[in-house]
């Protein structure tokens, strides 16, 4: 088991983006919420056409247009104007003010600045330098900042708090439908499963309907206990939560396959006090059914995952489970924790596991090179299943150039019988095309 | 009526000068190529998008090295798959290349990281024929000195590395970009080489990028004529053909936003004239065949490939014509389509209702206004509140734009086409030109817009 961090300068074919996305996609979960972004014209058009291309979907992201006046003088005019401008014409409920390496470097106090705004909206900071972490500790800052700045304790409720991380709509559904049938009562932070996938109605809504609402995250400070899905992206508000109004907290891991989401389940279970009822039961039953009939397609087939940490190590387990042996397990961000996640799995599967963190695809395809694996699994930017004639099932983010990654779930037993299928498919289609 | 404030506007009421109503008579430009409102939900992008992802991306054989934290570069890479086409599809935008400048870099400097950067990717990839490297914005603030750097690698690798100072709070929209690459390429590429031989009839085409082989429905048609193409102005090109390009007779120059500055420049230092051109539509396809034919005195086989190009075509336009005569079109592009294509529309019948640009300067609202018809709306870099105002006020039958404003018309039930990568093009030239009549058909009477609730 090796365990490689790129050395190289150069990044090539990264796997990772910046900070700045990432706390985009959080806010862009919450009801009436704009992220206002303070940088130049590109950090706001790059990433909305990331999200639109990925999501099928309109986004809004404001910007404060920092000129070259902005880079001598500051950017703070610019933020007040453009945190006027917005409230004034679009009346959102939240601004999420996102830094870029820009304004960061700029040095800014946008806090400060936010502080001295008196507007009917609420107003939260999100420290995201770009040459700080990836779009995952984006995320994982973003949403430490809303329940940091909005959460409060007025009185303890039956809810628990859910951080989903970089998930997709069809995930936060699926997760929602399981908690329904469970009864359970939950904060979602934050939930893109309307805003990221909002019907074809006409006329449309002003703001897209559902969305975390400001009184959810206000009452995360009150509730039975919080699960981070992801505990890279989502974890940091958890632990807040934990530390500042001790609520109890469960890290990860992300429900992908059995094993997995039989903890979450258990883990809900044990936080409201009810059973894991029949029809969930009756779920599992059915993905079990599909690993089993699709076994002699998919046994011991070497995988590479490549994706963000929590979903590579959830994945990692996942394959294990349906007999396949996760060769190498990938993120392009930085993480010792990924690395003892996926040190885990190896130990108590027995695999060998190469284990890549912070690596790029050009590191990827070196180490897919060298072990020779039958599948990989990565997002778009995964050609290296082209050059090296294996079969390549996409996941993670970001996915356009298939329809419908992000509708469909790969979290729960639902999830796993869509992952049953693309994998086996992805193996067929490649078996018949070669 | 003169200027006008949407409704949406009312709070940022500077609006009002980017905002025309065209009245005939009248000569009044909207206001352009100035900083955008901060908060005003812009749709544009930045000087580094315009120099790396329009001008200096296309060419394909140079490694791309992005100097900046890891994002910028991300989002340049692919490009999508049918954008800027090249034939060399093996290496070019299928790499991406950055520096990914973390946190010590910025404090310490990112000059040694580049350094070593450039020799590391040219090192894994030594066909190439040249490093291109984009400064991204905190470049540009912690003051890395590239052209050193980029000078001092050059000499070790021996290929040209070119530095593009291009960092993306510079300028006020993708505009500034293409001006600079336009500046670097012509100062440290164009005259370093001299072709094998040169012919009377050698021309480059300028401001063509090659959007799903737009290059390679056009080039024929040149060919046909007896000219030769020395080089493209950065489609498909490689960094020897812009070396070359001054060997050129003339330069046909047809996105006029992002390249007059290096048709001015080659004119003056080599006495290489220029001629703009629309290569959109029948007859602005024909037209820019004549002109250049008339160059060279080859009028006659200017007028033969005209005329077995348009019979080709004809069966399929009539149809088009019939099918899309009196739709109301609503055009947002980076400029100068915006203008190429109210003639395009005007010869399929359509209605053109309104027009803005992104990054459009006086001389393309000044076509603008000029071409487009009584009461339209002229709208310079629209924001996307603005946008929605349009969409649900004038209820286009078509929306031409960019992948950012795709699923906003969708939104609200408007039929669209993506101008800037195109849907199935390519759509320049007389082929084209049945491809885009055919891809607005096709979402103009697409059976799906019935179905929506509450679509009036």
């Amino acid at each position: 088991m090796t365990q490689t961090k790129t050395e190289r300068s150069v990044t090539i074919n990264p796997g990772m983006l910046c900070q700045p996305i990432g706390a985009m996609q959080a806010v862009l979960g919450v009801h009436a919420a704009i992220p206002l972004v303070h940088g130049s014209q590109g950090c706001a058009a790059y990433p909305m056409r990331m999200f639109n291309r990925h999501f099928a979907e309109p986004v809004e992201i404001a910007l404060s247009s920092l000129g070259e006046d902005a880079a001598v003088f500051g950017g703070a005019d610019n933020l007040v104007k453009g945190v006027h401008a917005l409230t004034s014409r679009r009346h959102p409920e939240l601004i999420a003010v996102i830094t870029t390496c820009l304004s960061e470097t700029i040095g800014d106090d946008i806090d400060g600045i936010l502080r001295k705004i008196d507007l009917p909206v609420a107003l939260v900071p999100m420290h995201t330098p770009s040459y700080v972490g990836s779009h995952v500790t984006g995320y994982d800052n973003a949403v430490k900042a809303l329940v940091s700045q909005l959460a409060e304790q007025t009185g303890p409720t039956d809810k628990i708090n859910i951080t989903v991380g970089l998930l997709n709509p069809g995930d936060i559904r699926e997760l929602k439908s399981m908690l329904e049938v469970m009864r359970v009562k939950a904060n979602i932070l934050t939930d893109i499963s309307e805003t990221l996938d909002a019907p074809l109605r006409l006329p449309r809504p002003s703001f897209p309907t559902g969305g975390t609402t400001l009184k959810e995250i206000a009452d995360t400070a009150n509730s039975l206990g919080s699960i981070a899905l992801c505990k890279h992206a989502g974890g940091g508000a958890v632990t807040y939560l934990a530390n500042k109004h001790k609520v109890p907290m469960i890290l990860g891991a992300t429900p992908i396959g059995v094993a997995n989401t039989d903890a979450l389940l258990e883990n809900v279970s044990q936080l409201v006090g009810r059973p894991v009822p029949e029809q969930l039961r009756r779920d599992r039953g059915r993905l079990i059914d599909a690993m089993i009939d699709v076994q002699f397609k998919v046994v011991s087939k070497k995988v590479a995952i490549f994706a963000d940490p929590d979903v590579a190590s959830g994945m990692a387990r996942f394959v294990h489970e349906l007999g396949m042996e996760p060769s190498i397990v990938a993120t392009g961000t930085a993480s010792k924790e990924f690395v003892k996640d996926v040190q885990a799995i190896a130990s108590q599967t027995g695999h060998e596991i190469e284990i890549l963190q912070g690596c790029d695809l050009y590191g990827l395809h070196e180490a897919v090179k060298a072990a020779g694996v039958d599948l990989l699994m990565a997002n778009t930017h995964g050609s290296i299943a082209d050059d090296e004639k294996i079969a390549f099932a996409r996941i993670g983010f970001p996915v356009y150039d298939r329809v419908g990654y992000q509708r469909r779930t790969i979290i729960g037993f639902n999830g796993g019988i869509n992952l049953v299928d693309l994998i086996a498919n992805s193996i067929l289609e490649h078996g018949d095309a070669s | 009526m003169p200027l006008t404030l949407l409704e949406c506007d009312i709070p940022i009421p500077e609006r009002e000068k980017h905002t025309y109503i065209k009245k005939s008579g009248e000569c009044i430009i909207p206001m352009c190529n100035v900083q955008t409102t901060p908060g005003d939900l812009t749709e544009r992008g930045c000087t580094f998008a315009g120099c790396m992802g329009v001008v200096g991306g296309p060419v394909k054989d140079v490694i791309h090295l992005v100097h900046g934290p890891i994002g910028c570069a991300y989002y340049t890479w692919g490009g999508g798959r049918r954008q800027n086409l090249s034939d060399n599809p093996e290496f070019h935008r299928k790499y991406c290349f950055s520096t990914n400048m973390q946190e010590a870099n910025i404090i310490f400097g990112g000059e040694q990281k580049l350094h070593k950067a450039i020799l590391e990717a040219y090192e894994r990839f030594p066909d190439v024929n040249g490093v291109f490297v984009y400064a991204t914005c905190v470049i540009g603030l912690i003051g890395d000195d590239i052209n050193n750097v980029c000078k001092q690698a050059s000499k070790e690798i021996g290929v040209p590395v070119i530095p593009f100072s291009c960092e993306g709070f510079r300028g006020v929209s993708q505009s500034l970009g293409h001006h600079i690459a336009n500046d670097v390429i012509f100062e440290r590429i164009i005259g370093t080489k001299e072709p094998d031989e040169v012919t009377p009839y050698d021309i480059n085409i300028i401001g063509e990028y090659n959007i799903q082989g737009d290059l390679w429905v056009i080039a024929p048609l040149f060919e046909a004529m007896g000219l030769r193409i020395l080089c493209t102005f950065t489609g498909n090109s490689s960094i020897d053909d812009l070396a070359m390009a001054h060997r050129a007779k003339l330069n046909v120059m047809h996105c006029q936003r992002s390249t007059p500055y290096i048709c001015q420049l080659m004119e003056e230092k080599y006495e290489l004239p220029y001629m703009p051109v629309s290569l959109f539509g029948v007859d602005q396809t024909s037209k820019a065949l004549r002109d250049v034919a008339s160059f060279f005195g080859l009028e006659e086989q200017a007028e033969m490939v005209i005329e077995s190009e348009v019979a080709k075509i004809l069966p399929q336009m009539e149809y088009y014509k019939e099918k899309l005569k009196g739709k109301r079109v609503f055009i947002y592009q980076g400029a100068p389509r915006a203008w190429h294509w109210i003639k395009l529309m005007d010869e399929l019948g359509m209605q053109v209702i309104g027009a803005a640009t992104t990054f459009g300067h006086t001389d393309d609202y000044e076509k603008i206004v000029e071409r487009i018809g009584d009461g339209a709306l002229v709208i310079d870099n629209p924001n996307s509140l603005e946008l929605k105002e349009i969409l649900v006020k004038y209820k286009p039958d078509l929306f031409i734009s960019g992948l950012k404003e795709k699923f906003l018309a969708h939104k609200h039930g408007v039929p669209f086409v993506n101008g800037h990568a195109y849907e199935n093009g390519p759509y320049a030239a007389y082929s084209g030109f049945v491809n885009f009549a055919r891809d607005m058909d096709m979402t103009i009477n697409h059976p799906a817009w019935k179905l929506i609730e509450g679509r009036t």
